[in-house]
């Protein structure tokens, strides 16, 4: 086998009193579409932030296509492509000027960066909005936006934090059909995301975070295991299985005043 | 000629439109009073308060009546009530929903008749009786002998309808610009608005105050203005009760020809607001005229440096926050030379304020990315990538600020006459704006803040501290930094080298030059290491 796409050792981070990631080790293989699932709170955001170089972790390494992402930031950010949560674009510009601005900062060519975000703002069906300001986008819209921006310089490693959130289901077979394109040429997408069935149909791995500390990784018929479905399996791996909600909130519902 | 107001245009229907109107907007006041005691509270308190106003202004206005000055002084207050009408739909934006067009386009209306409609509603409201009870005690102000009590019956109601036609007409024509979430950012800017303008104010009674002449001094602005409209129409009630028969007529004929003329840009808008698509929609079917990315942006350097600068030229523009912080340090750099020098109490060194004020754009420039840093950090990968970072975004800043800081350095030289003292100042300057973009640089990398974007504040909650640290503590070291210049032009000053001042222009400069390479190579290293904790620091906001 070639060497992993993104190799994470003993990585550790907590916010003041709270242990956000408590001992990640992650291997995750190259040229996969590969699942990071995990409930709210999880600590999905967190470390895919320390495994692009966005936050500091307080202890560990982490190695994205052999290089390490702290002693060797030339290396890896020119190879990984990134759409956080929760941080903004540069919004103020409009969509054709945010993918301008984005490809010559990474080094491309003008006129091929002209080629690539017409194409781009195409298949994503943002031509007829690319003058308007991002700040007038939708939800779906700026993560279309940002998934472009993601891809213009054609990363090795693709990584998204909850890409599909607020995405029409239209949109969202649209992104799937260019990720797929995309890891189809060997090259490697990270995302995270709650939504099991999108998980179970586009990933070939997975990797169960909960409570900040991986539960399971492997390919997805080994994380599934004996279990139905891939619901059923996480279910069971963080521990929420059985826990019924009815009996707590018994005042709920019917309508009436007490 | 018929007035607008008996168009044979639409004969069955006009005349149920305006009393619906007037109606509609009573109704509209009632039921918004009816929701809340605290509202019914808030405008019973600010009626009462406008309604004092007006009435003080009523009495003042009639005990200038005989006074010398009292047509200068009606003819600027008047200028000053219409600027107001001018400005204040821009600023609250919703504050009349019967007058908000896009409510009216689902309506089978003809233009001609809704405006006309919309006029008279729009002439009931707390505003409209201010503006009537100021327009009313300027003509009692000046008003001599019957003929100008006369032309005074007509002046008054072409006052306020113009007054209330120019909101009309702005508020139209900008309501694309105000439904739109970029329109809004203007709101931003009010408190700006207000701040210079309190400025300006202050500036013009403390000239009244000092001089001999007192309001006398106002005269020539009185002149000018009473020729613009609706000043116009109180000039002419003035120039009627001295016999300038002539010159009144002219100034009531302007002030009815800008009625028509506003009535039209109105009647104008509106219609093309009510056959065209919803405001929100348009941005996305603008011309392509961006598409180019061409003009000015095309000769940008290629590289990082480019596309760095245009976007921080950009950001100058369209980021409320950035923009309004801009503005305010362009007109006080502008404001304190000129104004001092202009009171005769300024020197040519005061020139030196609009480098200041400009060099402080240059700290915490990351902070004013906010979140959006992630974005730089991704592509910052070494300390040459984050030199070049920050090196476009001081060229950037140069691009606006070099020639501006010339300008008010020549213009604060000229208003003195101090020509021989333009190098030294000139150098001086330079040099202390190498300093604030070298301290700027730096605690733009060592100081970083968020600066939310919503609401007026500029630092977020918990980070005023580092804010301080940030900008006083790298003014002052601004100005250390500047110590070698400074001390070079009082020795050469105070040693009678006087004729050699010229000198300080190119050593200034260069000084700015190197202090600011210096000064963005110590940050630039600091800048590829932090990367994380700039961002987890401009994030808060
Ligand atoms: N900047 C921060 N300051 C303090 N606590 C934080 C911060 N960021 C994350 N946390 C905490 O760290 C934990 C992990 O958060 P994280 O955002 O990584 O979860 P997540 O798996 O992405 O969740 P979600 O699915 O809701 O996006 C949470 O308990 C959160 O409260
Ligand atoms: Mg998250």
């Amino acid at each position: 086998m070639t060497e992993p796409a993104v190799h994470v050792h003993n990585l550790w981070k907590a916010f003041g009193q709270q242990l956000a990631v408590a001992g990640v080790d992650l291997t995750l293989p190259a040229g996969k579409f590969i699942g990071l699932v995990g409930p709210n709170g999880a600590g999905k955001t967190t470390t895919l932030s320390m495994v692009t170089g966005l936050l500091r972790p307080d202890q560990g390494t982490v190695e994205v296509v052999g290089h390490d992402v702290w002693k060797d930031p030339a290396e890896v950010k020119a190879r990984i492509g990134v759409l956080p949560e929760g941080l903004r674009l540069f919004d103020r510009l409009s969509g054709r000027e945010l993918l301008a601005y984005t490809g010559r900062l990474r080094g491309l060519p003008g006129t091929e960066v002209d080629k690539r975000a017409t194409q781009l703002l195409d298949v994503l069906d943002l031509a007829g909005a690319q003058h308007k300001l991002v700040v007038d986008y939708s939800t779906g819209m700026r993560k279309k936006i940002g998934l472009a921006a993601a891809l213009l310089h054609n990363p090795e490693v693709l990584f998204l934090d909850e890409p599909f959130e607020g995405v029409d289901p239209v949109s969202a077979q649209t992104i799937r059909g260019v990720l797929e394109r995309y890891t189809g040429s060997g090259a490697t997408v990270v995302f995270s995301s709650h939504v099991m069935e999108l998980v179970e149909s586009l990933c070939d791995w997975v990797a169960v975070i909960a409570a900040g500390r991986i539960r399971a990784q492997g390919p997805l018929a080994e994380v599934r295991g004996d279990a139905a479905t891939l619901q059923e399996a996480f279910l069971e791996l963080v521990g929420a299985h059985g826990r019924d909600a009815a009996t707590d909130l018994d005042w709920l519902g019917g309508g009436s005043t007490r | 000629m018929t007035a607008p107001a008996a168009a044979p245009a639409a004969p069955a229907a006009a005349p149920s439109l305006t009393p619906v109107f007037v109606r509609l907007k009573l109704s509209l006041l009632r039921n918004g009073l009816r929701q809340s005691s605290g509202r019914r509270a808030a405008y019973v308190a600010s009626a009462v308060v406008a309604l004092l106003f007006a009435a003080l202004q009523l009495l003042g206005l009639i005990l200038l009546r005989g006074d010398e000055h009292a047509a200068t002084v009606t003819v600027i207050l008047v200028a000053v009530l219409a600027l107001g009408w001018a400005v204040m739909p821009l600023f609250f934006p919703s504050g009349d929903e019967t007058l908000d067009p896009t409510r009216l386009v689902m309506l089978p209306l003809r233009p001609r008749p809704l405006v006309r409609a919309l006029l008279v509603a729009s002439l009931v409201g707390i505003g409209p009786l201010f503006t009537l009870c100021l327009a009313l005690g300027a003509v009692i102000a000046v008003a001599r002998g019957g003929a100008a009590v006369a032309v005074g019956a007509v002046a008054v109601p072409l006052t306020l309808l113009l007054c209330v036609a120019l909101a009309r007409a702005v508020a139209t024509a900008n309501v694309r610009l105000l439904t739109s979430r970029r329109g809004r950012d203007l709101a931003v800017l009010s408190g700006l608005v207000i701040a210079v303008g309190a400025q300006l104010v202050n500036f013009g009674a403390q000239r009244i105050g000092s001089s001999a002449e007192g309001l006398g001094e106002l005269e020539p602005a009185a002149d000018v203005l009473g020729w613009i409209p609706p000043s116009s129409a109180l000039s002419a009630v003035h120039a009627t009760g001295e016999a300038r028969y002539a010159t009144a007529a002219a100034q009531l004929i302007l002030s009815f020809a800008a009625l028509l003329l506003l009535l039209h840009l109105w009647q104008r808008s509106l219609t093309r607001l009510m056959t065209s698509p919803d405001g929100s929609t348009l941005a996305a079917a603008e011309p392509d005229r961006r598409q180019r990315g061409g003009g000015l942006f095309a000769r940008l350097p290629a590289g990082r440096t480019g596309p760095v600068m245009e976007r921080t030229l950009r950001y100058v523009w369209r980021d409320p926050k950035t923009k309004a912080a801009w503005v305010t340090s362009l007109a006080i750099g502008l404001i304190v030379p000129v104004f001092n020098a202009l009171q005769d109490t300024g020197s040519v060194y005061f020139a030196c304020f609009a480098a200041g004020m400009l060099g402080i754009q240059m700290y915490n420039q990351f902070g004013q990315d906010t979140s959006a840093f992630w974005m730089v950090a991704m592509t910052v990968a070494s300390t040459r990538d984050a030199y070049e970072e920050l090196r476009a975004r001081a060229l950037a800043l140069l691009v606006i600020t070099l020639p501006y800081a010339a300008l008010v350095t020549v213009l604060t030289t000229a208003l003195l006459g101090e020509w021989h003292a333009l190098p030294e100042t000139l150098g001086l300057s330079f040099a202390l704006l190498g300093a604030m973009l070298a301290t700027g640089a730096w605690s733009s990398a060592r100081y970083p803040y968020s600066i939310p974007q919503q609401g007026h504040k500029n630092v977020a909650p918990g980070q005023a501290g580092l804010a301080w640290i940030s900008i006083f503590g790298g003014m002052l070291a601004a100005a250390v930094l500047c110590a070698p210049v400074l001390a070079l032009t009082i020795w050469l000053h105070t040693a009678g080298h006087g004729s050699w001042t010229w000198l300080l222009l190119p050593v200034g400069t260069l000084y700015g030059v190197a202090v600011t390479g210096a000064g963005l190579r110590i940050a630039a290293p600091r800048v590829a290491r932090r990367l994380p904790e700039i961002l987890a620091a401009v994030s808060k906001g």
